[in-house]
């Protein structure tokens, strides 16, 4: 087998990509500069070598703890729990949130062989336990079925620690158009409609 | 390539690409099917949303006698079912069953299985607390029955003889035999001796007619244990994930008070 088609089979690998696409970014590469090609190679080593799991709340990082932990100007009060380490992403892209996070690593799903013992639960209780300071817990799962099983859990482990638990809203998109969204997100937006306020 | 609408409920789905998911169905006029589903996790998909495990709605299937994979063209959901997602226990028994389904059911119409899926589902949905269990149970012992592979419980597994509890003595019953014995011909060491109360409330969990025998937490637990040894033996399998999961409580590790929910 050939340079050319080990790469191309490699890249085929990744999520998204098809042969056809992994030879285009294959002929791609090889039309760069040998160092553009180079500082790729380094930082997929770089990114396996160096990122790992932050010890605290689960997020990928290449310190320890991650720089949302280890940052003092956040909330430690606030705790959102998501269910992997790109959603931190997610939220963090909209800036409005300036509290911790807690990554799950999963979310609860017996067909798939994923139950509590896979996810970082016992973790999430020393960080909610007596005198950490969590006053709240946010539960940011996904509004999937087992999301929202994975939220219900949550909220029965957390009970006796006596933390307020809330969970992200569901509802419709901002730009969307009620025309096309479908039954049930309007359905959901129409049971968690709130009262309007100065701020609308 | 029709167009076929039939009945479904939503078994498993997997993520496929950036914006499909694969689906796996059980229809009422196809059995339990694959499909694929493009586009459904872009905001403005129609239908996405109601993809979900669980969910029950009219779905609208290029057909390909040929190929295993076929294509959702729409999926009008009639029933969410998101009340299942409230209750561990409830959602527990609820992906046993859709597990059941997916391994037992074949390829071809099945409208009673489906049928029988759907009331389980509902069963559960709508029990009381306390009958959660019993509920589950029930809705496994039927749907494995309407699927086949139904345990003989009236009369012996050997002979065909009746069996009649009501001298009190216990009963014997074999998941590898596929039911209970009469006196004669039990084996001298039973895997398993129902005592004749037990053997009354595993009739009753079996007839979707009889009212459902309540079962404390011992008694539920012996009763998970029956039905799922039953299934994993029928299906060669020595572990289910979701049947194992719903047999031994799994969410119990942590939660404080698994039987509230």
């Amino acid at each position: 087998m050939s340079a050319i088609d080990d790469l191309v089979t490699e890249l085929a690998k990744l999520p998204g990509i098809g042969r056809k696409t992994a030879q285009r970014l294959t002929f791609h590469l090889l039309k760069q500069p040998p160092e553009e090609a180079g500082r790729l190679a380094d930082a997929i080593r770089q990114v396996r070598e160096r990122v790992t799991v932050c010890g605290v709340c689960g997020n990928l990082t290449d310190e320890e703890p991650c720089a949302i932990c280890a940052d003092p100007r956040r909330d430690g009060a606030l705790l959102c729990v998501v269910e992997e380490a790109a959603d931190v992403g997610a939220i963090e892209r909209t800036g409005r949130f300036r509290g911790r996070y807690h990554v799950l690593g999963g979310r609860l799903s017996p067909l798939d062989g994923v139950g509590p013992e896979a996810l970082r639960l016992e973790r999430l209780l020393e960080r909610v336990g007596n005198g950490s300071g969590v006053r709240e817990v946010i539960v940011a799962t996904n509004p999937s079925m087992e999301g929202e099983v994975t939220a219900t859990y949550l909220q029965q482990v957390l009970r006796p620690t006596g933390v307020r638990v809330t969970r992200i809203a569901r509802g419709l998109p901002v730009g969307g158009d009620l025309e096309y969204a479908d039954d049930v997100t309007i359905a959901q937006a129409l049971e968690a409609r709130r009262e309007m306020s100065e701020a609308d | 390539m029709p167009l076929v609408a039939t009945s479904a409920v939503v078994l498993q789905t997997y993520r496929y690409s950036e914006s499909s998911k694969v689906v796996r169905l059980a229809t009422r006029d196809l059995g339990v099917q694959s499909a694929i589903a493009k586009g459904v996790l872009r905001p403005r998909s129609r239908f996405g949303a109601a993809l979900e495990f669980l969910s029950e709605g009219e779905a609208q299937l290029y057909f390909h006698d040929s190929r295993e994979l076929h294509t959702l063209a729409a999926f009008d959901v009639t029933n969410l079912r998101r009340g299942l997602a409230l209750d561990m226990a409830r959602f527990a028994g609820a992906a046993a069953l859709a597990q059941v389904m997916l391994k037992m059911a074949p390829p071809a119409p099945l409208p009673a299985a489906f049928d029988t899926l759907t009331a389980g589902l509902e069963l559960l949905a709508s029990a009381s607390p306390e009958g959660v269990e019993a509920a589950a149970v029930r809705a496994l012992w039927v749907l494995v029955t309407e699927l086949g592979f139904g345990p003989s419980l009236a009369s012996c597994v050997r002979d065909g003889a009746a069996i009649a509890p009501s001298d009190g003595a216990p009963v014997a019953f074999s998941a590898a035999d596929g039911g209970v014995f009469c006196r004669r011909c039990a084996p001298a060491q039973p895997p398993t001796q129902l005592p004749a109360e037990d053997y009354r409330d595993l009739l009753a969990l079996n007839d979707p007619a009889a009212a459902l025998p309540a079962l404390d937490a011992p008694h539920a637990a012996a009763h998970r244990r029956l039905v799922a040894r039953f299934v994993r033996h029928h299906l060669d399998a020595e572990s289910l994930s979701a049947l194992d999961s719903w047999e031994g409580h799994a969410w119990a590790i942590l939660s404080p008070s698994p039987a509230a929910s």
